[in-house]
């Protein structure tokens, strides 16, 4: 067997195992930094290098296609930018710093295999390996703040344990029609029994539970609001982007499972979407916390995401790729700000960002940049994600979704456009100015830059997610 | 119905209530170990549920590791760990039973209709082809990358539990 295509993998694997060295040794911070920076760039160098390989490893429960590589390599991204923009793990507890870059690299490898398994019970241990790891990181926040990060990992922990536990249930039911656990032999008669028996649906729905808690859709999203204001930023940063990837990535292999026949389907995911949109955006209106703000957010853009992938065409599928890009990347500006804002890892309110512009021009940009992008406001890639997403929706004529998703982009732009007045507005005394390093400043103009440019000339990248999609529908 | 038939349904349901009743124990009892003496009640009724199915094999397994290992590690923590003096009196709020009970009801209703309604299709027949070695075989061949990744998962779980405690006992030594 070759084991190249797994390249990336083994990356992950050594990263931890040499952080697993380091907490006996307990090196310096800038060691452990530069280190945990080259393994991640070389992690993201592996998955470019294996991005055309392919092939069915582990007797049939793992598969590498270009589909899983193009996930893979945004999850190596996000991880080299979140480490890049937490330079210092100013809001980490010193001692346990070696600990931290291990559990991330050991959660990203479950994200890594989440994006290949196609076997269900493989599905579900690789979920729980990156959950596990993320319940250990919350509570590694410095101490003493407002929130107890400990509460925040708890919920975090319960509500996951509960999820896992109804992702199981609804797999016993497909193992019980099916015979198998196998998507691909699942897949082979599934379509029939979506059709004529009704605990199919029910089966697929709850599986999919496991995923929407990764995602924060509607009814599993309680978790995300106090695991934002709970763990420090840079944890809140990884849990708020990688594990959303993942999962989509399983929701669209699971959704293709089902074929795109399916209308019972359809319809849950529908209505979650809405529901999920709208929830988010209407909690998002009052937050004075800027992550409980973004936390609110983030739940209804898994709300606009679903609406990509219930059209289940390539189009649809592949604008929710592209989307997912770019809100790695606008949410990585957000908490790029609110990071060098906060110099101990306190939380940060709507009022703490007036006269921004004064303190940090810099900094002023990037927010604007990222709060614009969220918003759907041309010319970023949070635009023309929507757009294409929303034009996926429209050409399988789901009028209604469209126009409910339409209303909610109106809704959240109040919110994101408050931050923007804020950081702009001119105060009497703005404060001290805040230095940048120059890696941080370099980080802040590349983001911008990537959410400028990948929102007007969006077709290379779109075509590298079609390809992705091609491989699965 | 033939009588072995139906001394086989009673058995069955012995079983099923012997694990949800002990299922019951364990979230309702007030010390923490009665729950546990709960909980391995509900182990050894799915091990009797494993032995209706036919597997004798993971049935022994049930009994000898979750019956006995786990129950005694559970056992030999509580009982070496702090345990506190007062138990806290569960209060169950009469909103949150109004909302809880209609949302169970509905959910279960909702699956027994679902399952009342599938035609199952009964698996291909296995001639009691539960012998250790297929069992074996199946961890080792085509679920090993599922096998190797819960060592990983249970490696997560141990060395995060430690961290966990090290991390809130340094906090409140008033760092």
């Amino acid at each position: 067997m070759d084991y190249f295509p797994l390249l990336p993998e083994i990356m992950l694997i050594a990263m931890s195992l040499v952080f697993f060295a380091a907490t006996l040794a307990k090196p310096g911070q800038a060691l452990l930094e530069r280190a945990a920076f080259v393994l991640a760039l070389c992690t993201l160098a592996a998955t470019w290098a294996t991005y055309d390989q392919s092939g069915l490893f582990f007797y049939k429960a793992y598969r590498i296609d270009a589909f899983s590589q193009t996930f893979k390599i945004l999850i190596a991204l996000g991880l080299v930018l979140i480490l890049w923009m937490g330079a210092g793990l100013r809001g980490i507890n010193s001692w346990f710093r070696p600990e931290y870059y291990m559990f991330l690299a050991l959660s990203c490898l479950g994200l890594f295999l989440m994006t290949s398994a196609v076997e269900l019970l493989t599905i579900v241990i690789s979920i729980e390996i990156s959950s596990y790891a993320l319940f250990v990181l919350i509570p590694l926040r410095r101490q003493p703040f407002q929130r107890d990060p400990l509460e925040a990992s708890i919920k975090y922990f319960f509500l996951g344990a509960a999820a896992t536990g109804i992702t199981l249930y609804g797999m016993s039911y497909l193992f019980g029609l099916a015979h198998s656990t196998y998507l691909e032999d699942i897949s082979v008669v599934l379509p029939g029994f979506l059709a004529t028996q009704p605990l199919a649906v029910i089966g697929i729905v709850m599986l999919l539970c496991g995923l929407f808690y990764k995602l924060a859709l509607f009814p599993l999203h309680f978790w995300m609001p106090d695991v934002f204001v709970g763990a420090a930023h840079e944890t809140t940063c990884f849990v708020a982007t990688l594990p959303k990837i993942a999962a989509m990535a399983l929701i669209v292999r699971i959704v293709a499972m089902a074929g795109p026949g399916s209308h019972q389907i359809e319809l849950i995911l529908m209505i979650m979407a809405v529901l999920s949109m709208f929830v988010g955006n209407l909690s998002a209106l009052g937050q004075q916390d800027i992550k409980r703000l973004l936390a609110y957010s983030s739940i209804a853009h898994a709300g606009y995401m679903m609406v990509g992938i219930v059209s289940m065409n390539q189009l649809g599928i592949a604008s929710a790729v592209y989307y997912i890009y770019g809100y790695l990347l606008m949410n990585i500006a957000c908490f790029a700000v609110i990071y060098n804002l906060a110099p101990q890892g306190e939380n940060i309110t709507v009022d703490g960002l007036r006269g921004l512009y004064r303190r940090s021009p810099l900094l002023a940009a990037v927010l604007a940049a990222g709060a614009i992008g969220l918003s759907g406001i041309p010319p970023t890639i949070g635009f023309t994600g929507k757009f294409m997403i929303f034009a996926a929706a429209f050409q399988k004529s789901f009028y209604w979704l469209v126009g409910l998703a339409v209303l909610n982009v109106c809704i959240s732009a109040f919110y994101y456009l408050r931050l923007v007045r804020a950081a702009y507005s001119s105060v009497e005394e703005p404060g001290e100015r805040i230095s940048l390093t120059i890696p941080a400043a370099v980080l802040g103009v590349m983001i911008m830059a990537g959410i400028v440019l990948a929102g007007v000339f969006p077709q290379n990248f779109f075509r590298l997610t079609l390809k992705a999609v091609m491989s699965v529908l | 119905m033939h009588f072995y038939q139906i001394i086989a349904e009673i058995i069955f349901w012995l079983l099923v209530l012997i694990t949800i009743g002990g299922g019951f124990l364990a979230i309702g009892a007030r010390m923490l170990i009665h729950s546990l003496m709960g909980l391995s009640i509900t182990f050894l009724g799915v091990a009797g549920l494993y032995i209706y199915l036919g597997s004798f094999f993971i049935s022994l397994l049930q009994v000898l590791i979750y019956g006995g290992a786990i129950c005694i590690v559970l056992v030999f923590g509580i009982m070496v760990g702090y345990t506190p003096r007062q138990i806290v009196e569960t209060r169950i709020r009469g909103e949150n039973l109004l909302l809880a009970v209609p949302t169970c009801g509905l959910a279960v209703a909702l699956l027994y209709f679902a399952i009342r309604r599938t035609g199952w299709v009964p698996a291909a027949q296995r001639l009691a082809d539960y012998s250790i070695e297929r069992v074996g075989h199946t961890l080792l061949y085509d679920f090993c990358l599922g096998f190797e990744l819960i060592s990983l998962l249970l490696l997560v779980g141990m060395i995060g539990a430690i961290i966990v405690v090290n991390s809130q006992e340094e906090e409140s030594g008033g760092q």
